[in-house]
C-alpha cells in the first residue's frame, strides 16, 4: 500500500482523519508520532518505549485492544485504520484514558510477598531459596506489564465497573502460587467475593489480547481451582507446595554451588 | 497495601458456594434434560406431536414424577441464578445487592411452588 | 459513588465479539441462549401447570400454542437449539473452570507467542461442539419443522 488513513477518536469531535505516506514496517505508533510532528500537534496519546515492554501505548485499533507499538500497520490488512481509546476506562483527552481505577484494582489483591513473621520481613539477613520448577509454576504471570489490554478487552469488565479485572486476579493467582507468600488465605478470601474471581465466564478474550502472553485466563481459572479446594476440601494453607523459609546457614554464600540446572527441561537436575 | 474497595454487594453466602451449586445444578441438567428431551423425540416410537397430548404428557409426568421434580428443581435454581448473575454485573448494585437476592429467592420459590403443584396434582 | 462513563462499556459492548477470538464469540452465544432458557422455562411452568388443571384446560393451551402458526415449531426449534448449545458449551466451561482441563499448564512464554488456554485442546472443545450442536439441531428441526412443509 502507498498511503495509510488513520481514523482517530478525538475528542469533542466525532472522528479524526489523518493520511499518511505507509512506510514498510511502520507500526501505528510511528503513524501517530508522524502525525502529531507533520499534521496535528493537538493529538493526544501515550507512549514510552516503543519496544512492547512498557504498556503505555494501550489503545483500541480495529476494535481491538493492542499495543500501538507492537502492531504493525501491514498487519492490519486495510489502508484504513481506526483508533480509539481503551474500553472500560474514563477519556481524559483523545486517546488518553485514566488508568487509575485499573491500578486501584491491582493494589486491592495486595500484589506483593506476605510473610507472617514480620520481624523476619523487615530484618531478613538470608535469601529464600526457590526451586527453579516452583518458579515455573508463576512465572508466566510475572511477566505483566500492566498495559490494561486485558481490562479492556474483558466482557465482564465492559458490564460491571466493580469486577476485580483479569489483571489483577491473574497477579492475586501469580502470589497464591509463589511458595515464599504466606498470605495464601487472604488472597482467597479477596477473589472469592461477589464482584471477584467467579464473574469470569471465560472469554478469553484477555489471553487473546495480552502482549506478553500472561494468559490471564489459566491464571483465573487456576485460582478458581485453589478456592474450591479451600471451600470444599476445607485445606488449612496453600495445597501442593511445600513451606519456603529463609535459607539455612551454610546455602548461599559466596562460593556454595547451587544445585546443577538441566536448562532442555527447564528444571533442577536430580542428584 | 491493599486498598479496601467499595462495598462489594452483599451476599447470603460465599460466593463459591453459589457458584458450586450454579455448576452441580448444571451438570445433574445435563441428564435430566437430555431424559427429558428424549422422551418428546420419536426416539421413543412417537411422533413428536403426539407426546403433546394430554394422556402421554401426564403419563410422562406421573411415572417419572421424581425426575421432573429433579428437572424442575435443578432447572429453576441454575436459571435463576444465572439471571442473578446478569444483573449484578449489569446494574452492580452496591447497598441494594440484598433486594437482588430477595427478589432471586422469591421468584424461585413462586416457581418451585408452582411446578411441584403440578407435579403432585396430575394423574 | 458516582460512576463514571467509561468509553464503550455497557450490556452491549460487553456482548460485542467482533474481531476477538472464538471462546468470547461463544460466550456471548451462551448468555443469549441462558437468556431464551429461563425465559422459556419461566413460561413452561406455566404451561405444564394446565396438565394438573385438566385435560380441557390443556386443550385450551395447546390450541393458543396452534393459534401462533409456524411461529410455535420455529420458536421450539430456537430453544431446543439453545437448550443443545448452553448444555454442550457449558460442559466444556466446567470442564475448564472447576478441573482446570484445555487449559495447559503454565510455560515460560516464548515469542510468536499463543496462550495455552487458547491453544488446541479448546480449540478442539469449541469447535467439536459446535459441530455436535449443529448436527443435533438440524435433526430436532427436521422432526420440528417437517410438519411446516418448510423441509
Amino acid at each position: 500500500m502507498d498511503s495509510v488513513t488513520l481514523k482517530v477518536a478525538r475528542t469533542g469531535l466525532t472522528r479524526a482523519s489523518y493520511e499518511l505516506k505507509y512506510r514498510k514496517g511502520m507500526t501505528v505508533l510511528d503513524a501517530l508520532i508522524e502525525v502529531r510532528e507533520r499534521q496535528d500537534s493537538t493529538l493526544g496519546y501515550r507512549h514510552s518505549c516503543r519496544m512492547g515492554i512498557c504498556g503505555s501505548c494501550g489503545m483500541t485499533i480495529q476494535g481491538v485492544p493492542r499495543l500501538a507499538c507492537q502492531t504493525q500497520v501491514s498487519s492490519l490488512n486495510s489502508d484504513t485504520i481506526t483508533v480509539e481509546p481503551l474500553h472500560n476506562m474514563t477519556v481524559i483527552r483523545d486517546l488518553v484514558v485514566d488508568i487509575g481505577p485499573f491500578f486501584r484494582l491491582h493494589r486491592s489483591v495486595k500484589p506483593y510477598l506476605i510473610r507472617n513473621d514480620i520481624q523476619e520481613r523487615d530484618h531478613s539477613e538470608r535469601e529464600y531459596r526457590v526451586l527453579a520448577e516452583e518458579v515455573r509454576r508463576f512465572l508466566q504471570f510475572d511477566y505483566c506489564i500492566m498495559c490494561g489490554l486485558c481490562y479492556a478487552a474483558c466482557p465482564t469488565a465492559a458490564l460491571d465497573p466493580m469486577y476485580t479485572g483479569p489483571q489483577a486476579i491473574t497477579q492475586a493467582y501469580r502470589y497464591m502460587a509463589d511458595p515464599r507468600d504466606e498470605g495464601w488465605e487472604q488472597r482467597v478470601d479477596l477473589l472469592d467475593t461477589t464482584h471477584g474471581v467467579w464473574r469470569c465466564h471465560m472469554a478469553g478474550a484477555c489471553s487473546f489480547v495480552c502482549p506478553k502472553d500472561v494468559d490471564p485466563a489459566k491464571a483465573i481459572q487456576m485460582a478458581r481451582m485453589e478456592i474450591l479446594k479451600k471451600r470444599i476440601l476445607r485445606k488449612k494453607g496453600k495445597p501442593g507446595s511445600r513451606p519456603v523459609a529463609p535459607s539455612a546457614p551454610g546455602q548461599g554464600k559466596p562460593g556454595t554451588k547451587a544445585p546443577p540446572f538441566d536448562f532442555a527441561e527447564g528444571r533442577t537436575k536430580e542428584t | 497495601m491493599g486498598e479496601p474497595l467499595e462495598d462489594r454487594g452483599n451476599s447470603l453466602m460465599k460466593e463459591s458456594w453459589n457458584m458450586l451449586l450454579t455448576y452441580l445444578t448444571a451438570a445433574a441438567l445435563v441428564f435430566v434434560l437430555t431424559f427429558h428431551l428424549l422422551l418428546q423425540s420419536p426416539l421413543v416410537g412417537k411422533a413428536f406431536e403426539d407426546t403433546l397430548s394430554f394422556g402421554v404428557a401426564t403419563g410422562n409426568l406421573v411415572y417419572y414424577r421424581v425426575v421432573f421434580g429433579l428437572l424442575l428443581v435443578t432447572a429453576v435454581i441454575h436459571g435463576f441464578n444465572g439471571v442473578r448473575v446478569l444483573v449484578l454485573e449489569w446494574l452492580h448494585p452496591t447497598k441494594m445487592g440484598w433486594l437482588l437476592n430477595l427478589v432471586i429467592l422469591v421468584l424461585m420459590a413462586f416457581l418451585l411452588a408452582v411446578g411441584t403443584v403440578t407435579l403432585v396434582v396430575v394423574h | 459513588m458516582k460512576e463514571e462513563r467509561r468509553y464503550k462499556s455497557g450490556l452491549i459492548p460487553s456482548l460485542n465479539p467482533f474481531g476477538f477470538n472464538i471462546e468470547r464469540w461463544s460466550y456471548t452465544v451462551h448468555r443469549a441462549t441462558g437468556v431464551i432458557l429461563v425465559g422459556y422455562l419461566t413460561a413452561h411452568i406455566f404451561e405444564t401447570f394446565q396438565l394438573g388443571a385438566g385435560s380441557a384446560a390443556w386443550a385450551n393451551t395447546m390450541a393458543a400454542l396452534r393459534s401462533l402458526g409456524p411461529l410455535e415449531m420455529v420458536g421450539l426449534w430456537i430453544v431446543a437449539g439453545s437448550a443443545l448449545y448452553h448444555g454442550a458449551n457449558g460442559i466444556r466451561l466446567i470442564l475448564n473452570e472447576v478441573f482446570g482441563k484445555l487449559m495447559g499448564k503454565p510455560i515460560l512464554p516464548v515469542y510468536p507467542y499463543s496462550p495455552t488456554s487458547l491453544g488446541r485442546n479448546q480449540r478442539v472443545a469449541v469447535w467439536t461442539i459446535t459441530a455436535v450442536v449443529l448436527l443435533l439441531w438440524a435433526w430436532a428441526g427436521l422432526y420440528l419443522l417437517a410438519g411446516l412443509g418448510v423441509i
